[in-house]
């Protein structure tokens, strides 16, 4: 049995505000009306959110959303969620839908943790008494205390989303819905929730997890289904899908750009936080090569074009799939005569288990500071070998060693 | 729409509890003020439309007179100005939550409502001290509610649904209900209106609605079918449109909010 159905699903939105929103306050009739007389002229500034998808979700799985900004994960969860409906296609669900689709959750500033619990029970069709008998373990999954008393608008962001999860771990939903909402606690609320969220799976729970946190959605499910302009680009096992997904990064960038202007502003917002320093001299262009996906070697060439700055220092560093900072590599200082050229940083075997890695390449001056730092989008990829992949395996470093065993 | 919300009635009363609370949550006198803005109102209107400008009244006492008319008046004025920003105001819940987005709306007049009892309280005491006592007439109050209510509904499921594509309406509302007050026969009576003028007044139907309450409050006789015939005509209409409007433009609010 499928918990969720979709069929050919468009969402169009307007784009824009004022005069766009406007015309919304007419109800479909005659929108379609005005349409069919003004084709050209009313159907202008809009995109699709949702482009044609499609994905049918069986009772008991749990399946991954990943896709860069604008891919149409949000929306996706918002029509699975029955808060807005589709423009054409058909979404349905079966059984309780429990969403908790931001950290604020909908509940109000003003009114008190146990009061916005009250209401968020009602809009998923609980009443008073249900929320009562499930008060006890609301609260000792929150840790909230006696903070659940006060208004809401005095707690961190913390404990909004612990208020959060632990109103979705009472509702005895039978789809879940989450976005982006572990990563906002602290490390022991997250290690809690993903504890219940395995509890969950094994009684049969669907969920539904859309994260940038990589691992996590290594860990949370095995399917994964990504996104791309509205459209199911890949769907499969977890491990396959994140891997082509991981390799997409830089690629994707480009046509995005090319393809859609708000899109695109959005990932240069996004931009912001890979890229920084104090100027000067920055890396160009980069080019990572590895020769074979199951091979730990790599070629990097840097790029750089410099201003003002002559002497300095290359870094290149990685960071794995939960943004865990690995390791770098410095260059000794450069003296470097020209405006422009290129460096190159050569590794035959990394000491790193199979993975995705993001890059990060640096500039910095002999002084320390850092003068320009880019996190590349596209990652390297190391494939398991022939061995298995073991989840007992630890953290991002291959050790090595030798093992002997008594016979 | 109508069966759906039954349905979630407990949603619904729990959000109107909620929106009381708030109302009143670190204010001073907290529920007095559903006492106190009638009375500041009839003393002004009092002091201004029976002593200054000695409005005939037919015989009643000035502050009996029009506390009848004021009493519903509130009612239709809080549910409108509080009722126009329920949606917007409400965003994160409509935003997260799929639930049939009228309970907002109807909170609100739900709030508004609890008001409209403590000032119907206030109405008994006046008619006790006045030593007129309750005539046999105030049975068509309840009547008269219900068309109230039914008027009050539509008009805020329609302006609250057209505020979130369009905010010029809660910055309307306050006015409109200002400019409604003037046109409406609430601190003085129809009787005072030219007779040529009267014909458009039957056209508000809050005009009809209020003659009529006090009608059967203050001089005890049934109310004026001419005029009150004429309000459940266009409260029908009203309330026809609106339903018809919220159903079709609810399932876009939470794109546009």
């Amino acid at each position: 049995m499928d918990v969720v159905l979709a069929r050919n699903v468009i969402k169009t939105y307007r784009v824009g505000v004022g005069r766009a929103r406007v015309r919304e306050m007419i109800p479909s009739p005659f929108d379609r009306a005005i349409q069919r007389l003004f084709p050209d002229w009313w159907l202008r500034d809009t995109f699709n959110a949702l482009d044609g998808l499609s994905l049918a979700v069986p009772k008991g799985s749990a399946v991954g959303l990943v896709g860069h900004n604008g891919a149409g994960r949000t929306t996706l969860l918002k029509l699975i969620a029955g808060v807005t409906a589709p423009t054409a296609g058909a979404i349905t669900t079966a059984g309780r839908v429990a969403a908790l689709l931001d950290v604020t959750a909908g509940f109000h500033p003003e009114l008190t943790g146990r009061e916005n619990l009250y209401v968020a029970a009602g809009m998923h069709g609980l009443d008073r008494r249900d929320v009562l008998a499930r008060m006890d373990q609301i609260l000792e999954f929150s840790e909230l205390g006696d903070l659940i008393d006060t208004p809401v608008k005095r707690y961190s962001v913390g404990m909004w989303a612990r208020l959060g999860f632990g109103m979705v771990s009472a509702l005895d939903a039978d789809l879940l819905l989450i976005d982006e909402v572990l990563a906002v606690g602290d490390a022991e609320f997250q290690r809690r929730s993903i504890q219940w969220l395995d509890a969950y799976k094994q009684n049969g729970g669907t969920l539904l997890f859309v994260s940038h946190n990589l691992s996590l959605i290594r860990h949370m499910t095995d399917r994964l289904v990504w996104l791309d302009h509205g459209r199911v680009r890949a769907d499969g096992r977890t491990s396959d899908v994140l891997n082509k997904y991981a390799r997409a990064g830089e690629r994707r960038r480009d046509q995005a750009e090319g393809r859609n202007r708000q899109t695109a502003q959005r990932l240069m917002r996004a931009n912001g936080l890979d890229r920084w320093g104090r100027g000067g001299v920055r890396v160009a262009e980069a080019d990572v090569r590895q020769p074979d996906a199951a091979v730990r070697s790599l070629l990097v060439t840097m790029k750089y074009q410099a201003d003002s700055v002559r002497r300095m220092h290359f870094s290149i560093g990685f960071i794995d799939e939960s943004g865990f900072e690995i390791g770098s590599s410095l260059s000794p200082e450069f003296y470097l005569e020209r405006e422009a050229g290129s460096v190159c940083w050569e590794t035959e075997n990394l000491p790193l288990r199979p993975g995705i890695y993001f890059p990060v390449l640096a500039i910095v001056s002999p002084e320390g500071d850092l003068l320009d730092r880019w996190k590349l989008e596209r990652a390297v990829v190391f494939d398991v070998n022939g061995g298995a992949d073991v989840s007992a395996e630890l953290g991002p470093a291959e050790l090595g060693g030798t093992w002997i065993g008594e016979s | 729409m109508i069966a759906r919300l039954w349905r979630r009635r407990s949603l619904a009363l729990t959000l109107t509890k909620r929106q009381y609370e708030l109302r009143y949550r670190q204010s001073v006198i907290g529920l007095l003020w559903a006492v106190a803005a009638p009375l500041a109102t009839l003393g002004v209107a009092t002091l201004l439309f029976d002593r200054v400008l000695g409005v005939d009244t037919g015989g009643a006492p000035y502050p009996l007179f029009a506390l009848s008319a004021l009493v519903p008046w509130g009612f239709f004025a809080s549910s409108l100005t509080f009722g126009v920003q329920s949606i917007t105001q409400s965003g994160g819940l409509v935003t997260r939550f799929a639930f049939p987005r009228a309970v907002l709306p109807l909170s609100m007049i739900g709030t508004a409502f609890i008001d409209l009892l403590i000032s119907c309280g206030l109405f008994v005491v006046f008619l006790i001290l006045s030593g007129t006592g309750m005539p046999s007439s105030a049975l068509w109050v309840p009547l008269l509610l219900i068309v109230e209510i039914v008027l009050v509904v539509s008009l805020v499921l329609l302006i609250s649904a057209l505020n979130v594509f369009a905010r010029d309406v809660k910055l309307f509302v306050p006015i409109g209900v200002q400019l409604m007050l003037f046109v409406t026969p609430v601190m003085y009576s129809l009787r005072s209106v030219p007779e040529s003028l009267r014909p458009w007044f039957k056209l508000n139907p809050m005009a009809g609605l209020v003659e009529s309450f006090r009608q059967v409050l203050v001089y005890g006789s049934a109310p004026d079918l001419s005029l009150l015939l004429p309000t459940i005509l266009i409260t029908t209409v009203l309330f026809g449109f609106a339903h018809w409007y919220f159903g079709a433009t609810e399932p876009r609010f939470a794109d546009v909010i």
